[in-house]
């Protein structure tokens, strides 16, 4: 599109009917330890991403 | 719900509930703006004067269509899935954070967990407690498969003894209990030798090495009993580690407070020591203490989170790139939307164990005895605690309602929460702001990358 130009990103809403496996890391484990981040985490299904 | 900003040469316009990201002209970003105040001609009166009609009737056509596809304008339908995850995963638990060690050979006086103590006196965890918590771990685990175990303290090398013990008691029962254990280990380096390096970069598959940049910055709290600062003696350490390590997952981590709001500084420094994965995290301290971020300092720090970016995308640009912990955004594969509403684990997936067995929500409740949820010989007895960790989740933070960030922090840490509103399901608001300004720039990082990928694969 001329004005438009759209990223690939997951879509989330697609996520919510596979996602949920709860494979991943906790949230500040073995990081940060001092504030919650979500989005820089990887996810761990690896059907999913297949 | 829609998000739009300008930063580092980019309008990006992000469409919150489908994480639909789109970088977009002048015009486009208008019209999205306005899309919603009316129909096409409405939109077509308010910028009018300042576009062609020709180009703000092909955005309107351009922003219906995707709307249509789900990629703009987005609702929020996930409300109702908010507590499902936590739900079906309930009572089981995928990772501990160890306290071996409730000392610390450093006296730093910004230590959020008071010099290692936690309020409490000196300790360190004996094996008995450290195997049963592994044990306790595998029997609360369910069919999940990566377990993780976070070394911590204080500052857990003071009981190495323990440390190399534990792990190879996992290792001992991880294939026949069908789970891979993934350990971390949080230091301040002054205890790591040869032999400590060596076993960290077999068995961790993260290490988070505690540095804070330049040296009269670090220096100024990372002081040993007599006041003597570290940094000649741990950087020379962490060097030799991280070149040992082959290319395995490390953090350099640092604080920063109100007396180093220059923190791209900090971290310019840490690059020029030849480390590249780093973090600078915002100090945690109590209101009114002499280290606390002021609302003055606040404009200072969103500029300099801005620095950063622009740092990491001219390094990428130069093919010298870095991570920052907080701008790794993986726009293809991040999270799923279930555990981005699910918010932070503590309490109910993620406990820590004190060096006598006692389990608490997370490391930053340690101390706290009210938040005791139990011990790892008869498990969580403190129903009360588990259920308001439980029900704990970005839609159970009413002041997270019109908040666009709210799929990225997952409604922020219930630690931060609870010591800025004395409620688990407040939010830190500070802490909000600097997070808000961090995805911003995470996102620009993220797609300055893609350009630049773009425009190597062109020449």
């Amino acid at each position: 599109m001329k004005h438009i130009e759209t990223i690939e990103t997951r879509n989330l809403c697609e996520s919510a009917k596979n996602g949920g496996c709860g494979e991943c890391q906790t949230s500040c484990q073995s990081a940060c330890k001092t504030s919650c981040g979500i989005a820089n985490q990887k996810c761990e299904n690896v059907k999913e991403n297949d | 719900m829609i998000h739009q900003f300008k930063l580092g040469g980019f309008n990006v316009v992000l469409d919150v509930f489908s994480g639909g990201i789109h970088i977009v002209d002048d015009v486009a970003y208008d019209v999205i703006e306005n899309f919603e105040k009316g129909d096409e001609n409405r939109v077509v009166g308010i910028l009018s004067g300042k576009y062609a009609e020709e180009d703000i009737r092909e955005c309107y056509s351009q922003v219906s269509a995707l709307k249509g596809e789900g990629k703009l304008f987005t609702p929020d339908t996930y409300a109702e899935m908010a507590g499902e995850l936590k739900e079906k995963t309930g009572g089981v638990i995928k990772a501990l954070c160890l306290h071996v060690a409730h000392t610390c050979n450093l006296n730093c006086e910004y230590c959020f967990a008071s010099q290692g103590k936690y309020h409490g006196e000196r300790a360190v965890m004996s094996f008995s407690v450290a195997k049963r918590a592994m044990d306790f771990l595998v029997e609360n685990s369910g069919k999940r498969r990566n377990l993780e175990v976070d070394f911590f303290g204080g500052e857990p090398l003071m009981n190495f003894d323990v440390v190399k013990k534990t792990v190879e008691y996992a290792r001992s029962i991880e294939k026949e209990k069908n789970k891979n254990f993934r350990f971390t280990l949080t230091t301040n380096g002054v205890l790591l030798d040869d032999e400590v390096i060596d076993f960290c970069n077999k068995e961790m598959s993260n290490v988070v090495l505690s540095l804070d940049g330049r040296k009269e910055v670090h220096d100024r709290y990372r002081v040993d009993y007599s006041g003597n600062g570290s940094w000649e003696k741990i950087v020379p350490k962490f060097k030799k580690l991280v070149e040992k390590r082959g290319g395995k997952n490390y953090y350099m981590r640092g604080t920063f407070t109100h007396f180093n709001t220059d923190f791209t500084e900090d971290i310019k420094e840490m690059l020029d020591l030849g480390f590249t994965e780093l973090s600078m995290e915002p100090v945690v301290c109590a209101k009114g203490d002499k280290n606390e971020l002021t609302d003055a300092d606040l404009p200072v720090l969103l500029g300099q989170y801005e620095k950063l970016a622009e740092m990491m995308i001219e390094r990428d640009k130069r093919g010298k790139p870095f991570t920052f912990y907080h701008y790794m955004l993986d726009l293809k594969g991040g999270p799923c939307v279930y555990k981005r509403i699910s918010g932070c684990g503590s309490g109910t997936e993620y406990m820590a164990v004190t060096p006598w067995g006692d389990l608490y929500p997370c490391h930053q409740f340690v101390g706290e005895e009210k938040f005791r949820l139990g011990d790892i010989y008869s498990g969580v007895t403190n129903e009360k605690i588990r259920e308001e960790f439980r029900n704990c989740n970005v839609y159970a933070r009413r002041d997270c309602d019109g908040c666009w960030a709210k799929l990225y922090c997952s409604g922020g840490c219930a630690a931060n929460a609870y010591h800025a509103t004395g409620s688990v399901k407040g939010v830190y608001k500070y802490g909000c702001e600097l997070f808000r300004k961090r995805i911003e720039c995470a996102i620009v990082v993220a797609l300055a990358k893609m350009r630049n990928a773009r425009e190597n694969a062109d020449s």
